[in-house]
């Protein structure tokens, strides 16, 4: 049996206090086990809680029941030793350039300032920034930040990675190139990582197991392996078992975004009305 | 005017704006030569030739040194104040809800009708022209270093947090850059503000300053030596106001 | 996490730091005044103060100078008003018009106007005519840059649909160009408003022998202390009354 690197717990999260008009059962009873070394994505429908997961995990907050275990040690904060996170924002420092975000989230994980420099260097060239490091974010792409932002959260050197929908803001083009990088990239390390994506190809293309989500309140419906070995070529996205995998994922979430959706607007009109 | 010099004007405006400007001083020379009364209004060419016997004039060199000194002087207090008070009120919700509408009421009220009282209080020297100074300039830094700290965007601050910053990391690496920009856009306005305070308090009231000689050249009946010496006030503020204007944009670089 | 009933607690918990603090001014102050032996020269009663003002509300003391004080704004404000909404109107009518006018008028606005207060006592002397001017020069600004800014900058894409739907110049002026430019005028005309309020009283209070800002120095001068802080009391309260008029103004004019 391999290490287990998190362990969820039965964790619920409620937003707002019960009697409240606002209050949100944004997460029901999840429970998980992520292997070390192993990349797990969660997708669902919005709202399903999957970023509030992530962030319960990160230690960035605290669930309303339920505990979660991070390499043996239960979740109280953030643990910049041994989580790292990547937003779906732009969250470099827009004053700062490339190499001196890089540097700073060094800064605040209280690596020496001799290490700094070379991990810096180091994980640049490894996201393929080595010639923008002087650079300013906002004279960079969209793809180029998010590297950026992959690159700082590597010089950190965790353990554990979590990534909130790292590539969401970015265009279908650029999320393939990026996707296959960070297959390529994470082949060569061993770290754990929780991806949470909306993009059924991307978790099939880039995880070794997908947990699929409920509508709100979201809980684990289904655990689906994805036997292929890393880092995955580009034609597995055309191969068949690539296919049957997605489809079933598309099962899965189909019931379930239509929920949401239905959940959020009135049910249409019958066809009698119009007329 | 020949076609070309026509053209050439027609493609740049900065041209053009200067031939407004010298057609307006040109009217100006015209009426105060020939219509208007020589006790009320001086030519330009004559003000031109005789800023040096207003620099000459006994005191001036000194008020204008004193004014000078006024305005430094409201100008750091201003800035020190308003950065302190603005980061303490933009720091904290609580606070900022509490104090910022008493301090845009504040801000609102027509100042100068407690002129007076600052003369009444400070005293007819430099202290109640810087007093008065402050006033008027310490309230737009409050407000945009307070906006600066208070509209960062939270991705930010949790994403520093995740990274294990402590509250000093956040607000020195964090906090503080992000507020930078907005304090130059502070300090820019809080100049305009110095100047119109140090300036409404010169001219109340002085002995040695400014006012002083504004006051005497008027009731003497000098428009010549006047606009003279208006002229080198408004120097000196357009020269302020570029270099706190220049700093701005040097600092704000890396908003959008 | 209690977001929604913590904001209301805090809410309430800044109005009680907001009253709080007034009330403790007021405290301290009537203690300093009474108790603790400061000078009623410095600082008079607060009760005798409420006094002297009900008797100026009473008698209507106060209408003479009132009276003075808002023909002095009305005029000022008329002036600039329609000579800046007509020069702003026609300068915006090219862009290259733009390009040389507004340039200028921003660079000239950046000077503190009240300087040109000397010069206008001295040509006009010490009566309104010198404060409506003052009070003219500086609203014309705002109003101007406003209005080249409300008519010139109208999307392009506006006015090219309208053409295309064959209106006319006059027609293209009164449902697209005017409402399109509205809310930026009328934005323009209160901020020229506030400032010529401001600029009146700042020179009665400098150089005048009528008026609100001449009362509160001639209180001052007398040191009648109590009945000085009535009158900046009224007048603050004058000012802020016809700031929330303008501002209501302006409001009921964007929602065209």
């Amino acid at each position: 049996m391999r290490d287990i690197a998190v362990r969820v717990k039965n964790v619920s999260h409620r937003f707002g206090e019960e009697d409240e008009a606002r209050n949100v059962r944004a997460l029901l009873d999840t429970s998980l086990d992520i292997a070390r070394g192993e990349l797990l994505c969660l997708i669902g429908p919005s709202g399903c809680g999957k970023s509030t997961l992530l962030n319960v995990i990160g230690g960035l907050l605290a669930p309303t029941a339920g505990a979660v275990d991070v390499l043996g040690k239960p979740v109280q904060g953030p643990m910049p030793r041994d989580i790292a996170f990547v937003f779906q924002e732009n969250a470099l420092f827009p004053w700062n350039t490339v190499i001196e975000n890089v540097d700073l989230g060094m800064r605040f994980q209280g690596v020496a300032r001799a290490e700094r420099e070379e991990r810096a260097r180091r994980s640049l060239e490894a996201v393929g920034l080595k010639d923008f490091a002087h650079h300013y974010p906002a004279q960079l792409s969209g793809g180029m930040r998010q590297r950026a932002a992959l690159a700082r959260a590597l010089s950190l050197q965790t353990d554990i990675l979590l990534m909130d929908e790292p590539f969401g803001a970015l265009d279908e083009q650029t999320r393939m190139i990026l996707g296959e990088d960070l297959s390529v990239l994470l082949a060569s390390t061993r770290k754990t990582i929780v991806f949470v994506t909306h993009s059924l190809g991307e978790a099939v293309f880039l995880a070794d197991r997908v947990a699929v989500f409920s509508a709100r309140p979201g809980t684990i419906k289904r655990v689906i392996a994805v036997e292929e070995p890393h880092p995955r070529k580009p034609d597995f996205v055309t191969s068949q078992k690539f296919t049957a995998l997605r489809n079933e994922l598309y099962a899965l979430l189909h019931d379930e975004i239509r929920k949401t959706v239905s959940a959020e607007s009135a049910p249409p009109a019958t066809p009698g009305a119009l007329s | 005017m020949p076609a070309a010099v026509m053209q050439r004007i027609a493609r740049s405006p900065g041209l053009a704006r200067l031939g407004v400007i010298v057609m307006l001083l040109a009217i100006w020379e015209a009426a105060a030569r020939w219509v208007v009364d020589p006790l009320f209004l001086a030519p330009p060419s004559r003000v031109v030739t005789s800023l040096g016997a207003v620099l000459g004039t006994r005191g001036v060199p000194a008020a204008l040194q004193i004014t000078v000194f006024e305005l430094a002087v409201a100008f750091a207090i201003s800035v020190a104040i308003g950065l302190v008070v603005g980061l303490v009120v933009g720091l904290h919700n609580f606070s900022r809800r509490s104090f910022m509408p008493i301090i845009l009421l504040l801000y609102g009220t027509p100042q100068v009708t407690i002129l007076p009282l600052f003369i009444l209080y400070f005293g007819i020297g430099p202290a109640s022209k810087i007093a008065f100074g402050v006033t008027h300039g310490m309230f737009p830094i409050i407000m945009t270093v307070a906006a600066g700290v208070q509209n960062i965007k939270p991705i930010l601050l949790v994403s520093a947090r995740s990274m294990g910053a402590s509250s000093v990391q956040i607000l020195r690496h964090v906090i503080f850059p992000h507020m930078i920009p907005s304090f130059f856009t502070g300090m820019r306005l809080g100049m305009t503000g110095v100047l119109l305070g140090v300036l409404l308090a010169e001219l109340y009231v002085s002995t040695a300053g400014i006012g002083y000689f504004t006051t005497l050249f008027t009731q003497n009946f000098d428009p010549t030596k006047l606009l003279g010496l208006i002229s080198i006030l408004a120097a000196m503020a357009i020269a302020l106001n570029e270099i706190v204007r220049r700093l701005e944009v040097r600092f704000a670089r890396w908003r959008d | 996490m209690n977001a929604g009933g913590a904001r209301s607690t805090s809410a309430a918990g800044s109005h009680a730091v907001q009253i709080g603090f007034v009330v403790g001014l007021v405290v301290l102050w009537y203690l300093a005044a009474t108790r603790w032996g400061v000078s009623s020269i410095l600082l008079p009663n607060p009760i005798t103060v409420a006094r002297d003002l009900w008797e100026i509300l009473r008698t209507g003391e106060y209408v003479d100078d009132l009276r003075v004080t808002l023909t002095e704004l009305a005029a000022a404000f008329a002036i600039s008003a329609t000579s800046g909404v007509v020069l702003g109107y026609l300068i915006s009518r090219s862009t290259y018009r733009i390009r040389v006018f507004e340039p200028l008028f921003a660079a000239i606005y950046s000077v503190p106007i009240i300087l040109f207060l000397p010069l206008y006592v001295l040509f006009f002397g010490l009566g309104p005519p010198s404060k409506i001017a003052l009070g003219a020069t500086i609203s014309f600004f705002p109003v101007v840059l406003n209005t080249i800014a409300g008519f010139g900058y109208v999307d392009r894409l506006l006015i090219t649909a309208a053409r295309s739907m064959g209106a006319s110049d006059y027609q293209l002026f009164r449902f697209v160009l005017l409402p399109a430019a509205l809310p930026v005028i009328l934005t323009g005309m209160r901020m020229g408003f506030t400032v010529a309020l401001l600029s009146i009283i700042g020179s009665e209070t400098i150089a005048s022998l009528a008026g609100l800002g001449h009362r509160i120095v001639h209180l001052a001068e007398a040191m009648e202390m109590a009945r000085m802080f009535a009158y900046i009391a009224f007048v603050v309260a004058i000012a802020a009354f016809l700031n929330v008029v303008v501002s209501t103004l302006e409001k009921r004019g964007r929602r065209f």
